[in-house]
């Protein structure tokens, strides 16, 4: 009945490399974390867009198009609050290491689009091989319809190329800064010309708009294709060396990052073709992810935040929208990524607003509290709108009773410890321990007790931190 | 880390020089207005006399009846006559054709763009007035840029310090004032990023604590419109005639992405900046405080020249820029109206860099190091 808090190791490996423990998978040993990520389970939220564009144009003169143009917004806003929805449950349902990388990679590769099958189809390509091959995974996202569409290469002609494509995918996605010249960025826009998609979610090339004649791209000339601008791109260590700067910071440390260690792994990355699992294997088993100054002292990204309450509580929202708020609140919105540089991290989350707002929050979520907090509208006319200007319960159920039957030791110490010990990836004061004990102990009701110490250690400081 | 912070690349004999400077207009203050979503500037500050701007917006254009004329080229869009009043008093100058090189059509990156003062090929992670506190605000507090919002912009953020964000003071004085949340923000910790956050806390509690006791007192005996951005400005007259040192304020004012029946919605948002702007500034003089104010309001573009087909306009680049206050330079229209002959893809093209207006003000009026905080360097412009 009374659970086991596992050792401090396995909980420091399944808090950064998953979205935690919980209460579900305390017993989980820490080579399982692989096995439980080789399962790929597709997000199926929403379907194929079954109007067709060009149908809409052929009616331009159509007095009914203007009705369906709308109600093609709505059903696409309605989808992607659904999609929004559907994927923080499922990381609250599979808090696995390839749910934990999709989300990495989908702030690797930030993109926004308007159509909820594109954004479905590109977070399944990040899914399927997230722990697969970085080689496999930029081909395809380059060619996905939404990032395709949302770095405007739909607009990359033969005749009139666009850039935007080309500069991104070498300074956000493979490269970084200073690797290219400007000169670099010109000639990758003409080999990316014609590469566009349909509005089934197809990518298509365009031979008509695609530049044919020979390009000078980093020392090298030929009539390159996309194709070939990426493999040069790969071919190249930095590439390797990028990516695992971005993975050590996302997973040992955003403070102190040794470059020639990262050099290092970045160099077996590239040997090993860009294999992810292998990297994220020599991270985890390194003496750097355990070292005590990195362990304890990541701020939790939004996302993890929101997913980490629903696990350590094993909660259930009453409104599952609330989530959508939440986000938005929060200041992280998933598919919806401030910018194709992905969002911030570390101490970036926290000013004096954010940071009263997620202590508030345990005492929002468990215990009745209301706010009146109005997230800021970002002003675009297509976005995902604006809640109704209320209070807003953000209600969640939680078994309170079966967690007491879970946590209570003989004494309220050892269980006060007990409770600690699974929320908080470091102790907190001495101080505020006592506060807590003092809060919960004033109720002789077991559920009671264990709501008041989870709400307390829930809203500490150490609680931001995994 | 340390390396990067703006105050390392100043010069200590400069840095003297601009301490005893703020000294002298240390009461100096900056209100940027936000109109979120992209502004018409074309129907807001309109071309009357261009035949081709009649021609591009067969249905959506004002004639000049129907505007406030200004000069023998441009007028206000009718919703804007208590604006107007403030111009024709000489309280206001209007920027026109403001913008960047290469301009973004998407609103967040534009938005970002506008906010963090970048390139619009460069990615910065702190905002402009942001980099504002971190090279000129060692040790005074979050509090020195406050946005009236329930939470903070990217322009207010900046690597070491970062503004709060308060919609209202008493709201945020009692959320800190719990005995949880003093109890915590108590402590202390030897691992600097739990610190961070105590000490965060700690500063939080006590800069809501200073505003809301300076600022409970203080109440406007000017009758606001019954708007929610009135609202936000009656706020920060408050909190300005308080007393409070805070430098810069921020709120923001939402709806202006007019792809649809453009000419009710715009109309209805100019009269609510217009109604809420004349107020505040009647309020700030009342109170002898409008000598010390600058207000910039922008909009993150302007909208395409020639109307779309369903009564509305799409995303555009270059825009006008107001200021308001009464010590300015060039009050009137700053420079002369867009080219509409001269159009890049059926849109302005920008003729005064946005970071130009941003580094007058931040060395005119803020009297700091613009350079170090813009990242290039801009000669100023006869605003301020």
């Amino acid at each position: 009945m009374n659970i086991t808090i596992p050792q401090p190791e396995v909980k420091h490996l399944m808090s950064r490399a998953t979205f935690g423990s919980g209460i579900k998978r305390l017993s989980l040993e820490a080579k399982q974390i692989y096995k439980e990520a080789e399962k790929i389970n597709p997000l199926l939220s929403v379907t194929k867009p079954d109007v067709d564009q060009s149908d809409l144009r052929a009616m331009k003169s159509d007095p009914s198009r203007k009705q369906m143009v709308k109600e093609l917004l709505n059903k696409s806003k309605q989808d992607l609050m659904k999609l929004n929805v559907d994927w923080v449950e499922k990381m609250i349902s599979e808090p696995t290491l390839r749910e934990k990388m999709t989300f990495f990679w989908h702030g690797h590769f930030a993109c926004r689009t308007l159509i909820p099958y594109f954004a479905q189809q590109q977070n399944n390509i990040l899914r399927e091989s997230a722990l697969g091959s970085f080689r496999d995974m930029l081909m395809a996202i380059s060619k996905n319809p939404a990032m395709l569409q949302f770095l405007n290469n739909q607009q990359n002609r033969k005749d009139h190329p666009n850039e935007n494509f080309a500069r991104e995918v070498m300074e956000l996605f493979t490269l970084g800064r200073g690797n290219y010249s400007e000169q670099d960025v010109k000639e990758a826009a003409r080999a990316f010309t014609g590469w566009g998609f349909n509005v089934q979610g197809e990518y298509q090339f365009r031979q008509r708009q695609h530049d044919f004649s020979s390009k000078s791209f980093r020392g090298d000339s030929g009539s390159f294709t996309g194709e070939e601008i990426l493999e040069n791109i790969l071919d190249d260590k930095k590439t390797a060396r990028f990516i695992t700067g971005k993975l050590f910071r996302y997973f040992v440390s955003d403070q102190t990052v040794p470059s020639a260690l990262v050099e290092e792994w970045g160099d077996q990355f590239y040997a090993s073709g860009y294999d992810i699992k292998k990297l994220l294997q020599v991270i985890f088993e390194s003496k750097e992810f355990s070292l005590p100054a990195n362990v304890g002292n990541r701020i939790k990204s939004p996302i993890d935040l929101l997913v980490g309450l629903m696990l350590h509580t094993n909660g259930k929202f009453e409104n599952p929208q609330s989530i959508v708020f939440l986000e938005r609140a929060l200041g992280q919105i998933v598919f919806y990524p401030p910018n194709v540089s992905g969002w911030t991290s570390g101490r970036g989350w926290i000013d004096s607003t954010s940071l009263t707002f997620r202590v508030a929050l345990p005492m929002l979520l468990f215990g009745g509290a209301e706010t009146d907090f109005e997230a800021s509208d970002d002003g675009d006319a297509n976005g995902l709108g604006k809640e109704p200007k209320q209070k807003r319960k953000l209600h969640c159920n939680v078994d309170w009773a079966s967690l007491a039957g879970q946590f209570t030791k003989t004494s309220s110490d050892e269980t006060i410890a007990n409770i600690e010990s699974f929320l908080l990836a470091r102790p907190t004061t001495l101080a505020n321990r006592k506060y807590i004990t003092r809060m919960a102990g004033a109720t002789s009701d077991g559920a009671e007790f264990i709501k008041k110490a989870f709400i307390g250690f829930m809203s500490v400081p150490e609680y931001q931190l995994c | 880390m340390l390396a990067t912070s703006g105050t390392l690349l100043v010069p200590q004999f400069l840095k003297a020089f601009e301490q005893q400077n703020r000294q002298n207009d240390s009461d100096r203050i900056l209100i940027v207005l936000q109109l979120s979503g992209g502004n018409d500037g074309l129907n807001t500050i309109v071309p009357y006399r261009n035949d081709l701007y009649y021609k591009l917006r067969p249905s959506l254009s004002l004639s000049k009846e129907k505007i406030l004329t200004a000069s023998d080229e441009l007028g206000f869009n009718p919703a804007l006559g208590k604006f107007k009043e403030l111009y024709d008093q000489g309280f206001v100058t209007v920027i026109n054709n403001v913008g960047y090189p290469n301009p973004d059509r998407s609103h967040f990156r534009s938005m970002d763009i506008w906010q963090t003062g970048s390139q619009s090929n460069e990615y910065l992670s702190t905002g402009w007035i942001g980099r504002y506190l971190d090279s000129n605000c060692e040790g005074c507090g979050s509090h020195t840029a406050v946005e009236i919002d329930d939470s903070l912009s990217l322009a207010l953020r900046g690597e070491r310090v970062k503004g709060m964000a308060i919609k209202d003071p008493a709201k945020l004085y009692h959320a800190t004032q719990s005995s949880f949340y003093k109890t915590v923000s108590e402590n202390h910790s030897d691992e600097p990023t739990i610190e961070y956050l105590y000490k965060t806390m700690a500063e939080t509690a006590s800069n809501a604590q200073y505003i809301y006791d300076k600022s409970k007192v203080v109440k406007s005996t000017l009758e606001y419109p019954n708007t929610d951005f009135a609202k936000r400005l009656k706020t920060i007259a408050e909190l300005i005639q308080s007393g409070i040192k805070t430098k810069v304020y921020y709120a923001s004012l939402s709806g202006f992405d007019t792809h649809v029946r453009q000419a009710g919605q715009q109309e209805r948002l100019l009269t609510t900046y217009s109604e809420a702007i004349s107020t505040f500034v009647k309020d700030l003089k009342a109170t002898g405080n409008f000598d010390r104010s600058l207000i910039m309001t922008f909009s993150e573009f302007g909208r395409r020249v020639e109307e779309n087909a369903s009564g509305g306009t799409d995303h555009g680049t270059a825009n006008n820029l107001f200021l308001v206050g009464g010590k300015l330079k060039k009050p009137g229209f700053y420079n002369q109206t867009p080219d509409l002959k001269k159009l890049d893809q059926g849109d302005l093209i920008y003729e005064i860099d946005f970071r130009q207006v941003y580094s007058t003000v931040l060395k005119n009026w803020l009297n700091t190091n613009d350079a170090s905080i813009i990242n290039q360097s801009f000669p100023p412009l006869a605003l301020v």
